[in-house]
């Protein structure tokens, strides 16, 4: 792979749903270091076309490059390949059974091969990171939504991923707790993640986004960097969205 | 009752006890201090014939607990690769689990056994008791394959969706993510299979295995104690099942520990 090639390539991918077309010929690249926000209404494919870039959704056609890996080359291994792709979760997911330094340690121990000593120092700074070392020792369902999600996103993180997705991550979230998750987002941006975002929070849109993408009926309607998207949004879609929802 | 509680409807064996009934009267409680007194105070009152039953009785027990334990083991493995059968993509694999659950459940355990044992006999030469575990498992793995595969239906999807999201494979997941978790929702109805199991054991006396069921009756037979003896038998068994019924809600309780706040 050319060190200018992006790291996500989406190449006119198509997907149904039976009859439904949920993704129209989409195509979009992600450059290393990128933030990309997908916004959109509800069901217009944002979701899938997240959940097809690490394969929870299988695409009908076009193709997926990930860091190099087409998706869905024969030979590829899909589990090596998400590795390099955390994702955050609406429902945050966390591992039940598991304890939060548990939840954070379980992929990178049996899947990396790693210490244990050196994966728990790893698992404490990043939940030093995201305001939650207190908590380690803790079952997920003795923490708030906002708790488990920053929880969500170390584990996310402890497997050092190249490229962080997250799907809709603050929209189960009570209204006060969403800070505390995009606070954490915001950083991790800052510090250079490469990111795809599919949320609604304008706000975070605006202040972190290199790229905004608007979709709707599955297909990508606008593209845009944020002042432009936001300030002069070109397509009357695009534009009735942001009244109806700013 | 939680989501996860509802899916898995309870079977035929004793009743669990409620860990958090702390009442002196509670119905396990009555029934466990009524069956010790019996057992003890009528072989003290009238030592002919029950302390005689209770000396020739206990080598049945033993046995009685091999072909459990040995039945309960086999069925648990068959019931593990029956359920994830069960609920495998694989269409073949599919049908073979599904196929073996409905036969073994549509034919009465007492004709399994008695099929199992003659069939068995007729290709290789087993020990009764082998051919008796053998029949029970065979049996309780069906059962027990329900089970498995309606707790691992009952964990939220999303559980596996984080698991394949980190890089975890299929077979990977399961192991460390859905079997952990659904053994909580699947172990009150495998201790009522288990218990079940247990009682279920009593069939096996009719194969010639010296269960205590099969001992109490060579007892009654030569004695003519026919009442006396199948009292003993039935308050040995109510024993153990009380026993083993609080030990399960005591292990389950235990296993709940991740969903206490």
């Amino acid at each position: 792979m050319n060190a200018a090639d992006p790291i996500i390539r989406i190449n006119r991918i198509n997907k149904y749903f039976g009859q439904f077309k949920a993704l129209d010929n989409v195509s979009l690249d992600v450059e290393l270091g990128e933030k990309v926000v997908v916004l959109g209404p509800s069901g217009s494919g944002k979701s899938t076309l997240l959940r097809a870039i690490n394969r929870l959704e299988t695409i009908s056609s076009g193709s997926i490059v990930v860091d190099g890996h087409d998706l869905y080359a024969p030979g590829e291994n899909i589990n090596t390949i998400r590795m390099e792709l955390g994702m955050v979760f609406q429902s945050f997911n966390l591992f039940k059974h598991k304890t939060v330094l548990e939840n954070l340690t379980l992929a990178p121990i049996k899947l990396k091969k790693m210490d244990k000593g050196k994966v728990e120092e790893l698992a404490f700074s990043l939940l030093d990171k995201v305001g939650i070392r207190d908590r380690a020792d803790h079952y997920p369902v003795q923490l708030s939504g906002g708790q488990q999600q920053r929880v969500a996103i170390a584990r996310a993180l402890a497997m050092e991923p190249k490229i962080m997705l997250f799907d809709e991550p603050t929209s189960a979230l009570d209204p006060e707790m969403i800070g505390e998750v995009l606070d954490v987002m915001v950083t991790l941006a800052r510090e250079g993640m490469t990111m795809v975002v599919v949320t609604h929070e304008m706000g975070f849109a605006r202040e972190v986004a290199d790229q905004v993408v608007f979709m709707d009926d599955g297909a990508i309607v606008e593209m845009a960097r944020p002042d432009m998207f936001f300030d002069n949004p070109r397509h009357s879609r695009t534009k009735l969205f942001l009244e109806q929802i700013l | 009752m939680s989501e996860q509680e509802k899916i898995i409807d309870i079977g035929d064996g004793a009743a669990i006890p409620d860990p958090r009934d702390k009442g002196l009267f509670s119905a396990w409680r009555i029934a466990l201090i009524g069956t010790i007194s019996l057992l003890v105070i009528l072989p003290l009152a009238k030592p002919d014939p029950y302390a005689k039953i209770l000396r020739f009785v206990p080598d049945g027990i033993w046995v009685t607990f091999e072909v459990t334990i040995a039945s309960i083991s086999l069925a648990l493995i068959i019931g593990l690769l029956t359920g994830l059968g069960r609920i495998s993509k694989n269409r073949y694999i599919n049908l073979a689990a599904s196929l073996y659950v409905e036969v073994v459940r549509g034919i009465p355990l007492l004709v399994q056994l008695f099929y199992i044992y003659f069939a068995l006999g007729r290709i290789v030469r087993v020990p009764d008791i082998v051919a008796a575990v053998i029949a029970m498992s065979f049996c309780y793995g069906a059962y027990m394959g329900e089970v498995f595969r309606a707790g691992i239906k009952s964990i939220d999807f999303g559980q596996t969706e984080a698991s394949l999201s980190l890089g975890f494979n299929r077979r990977q997941t399961m192991a460390y993510v859905i079997l952990p978790q659904a053994w909580r929702t699947i172990l009150p109805p495998v201790g009522n299979e288990f218990i079940a199991l247990l009682k279920d054991t009593s069939l096996v006396s009719i194969l010639a295995v010296a269960d205590i069921l099969r001992r109490g009756r060579e007892y009654a037979s030569e004695s003519f104690n026919y009442f006396e003896t199948y009292t003993m038998i039935a308050l040995i068994y109510l024993l153990i099942t009380l026993v083993l019924s609080k030990l399960i809600s005591n292990m389950e309780h235990r296993l709940s520990h991740y969903e206490r706040r």
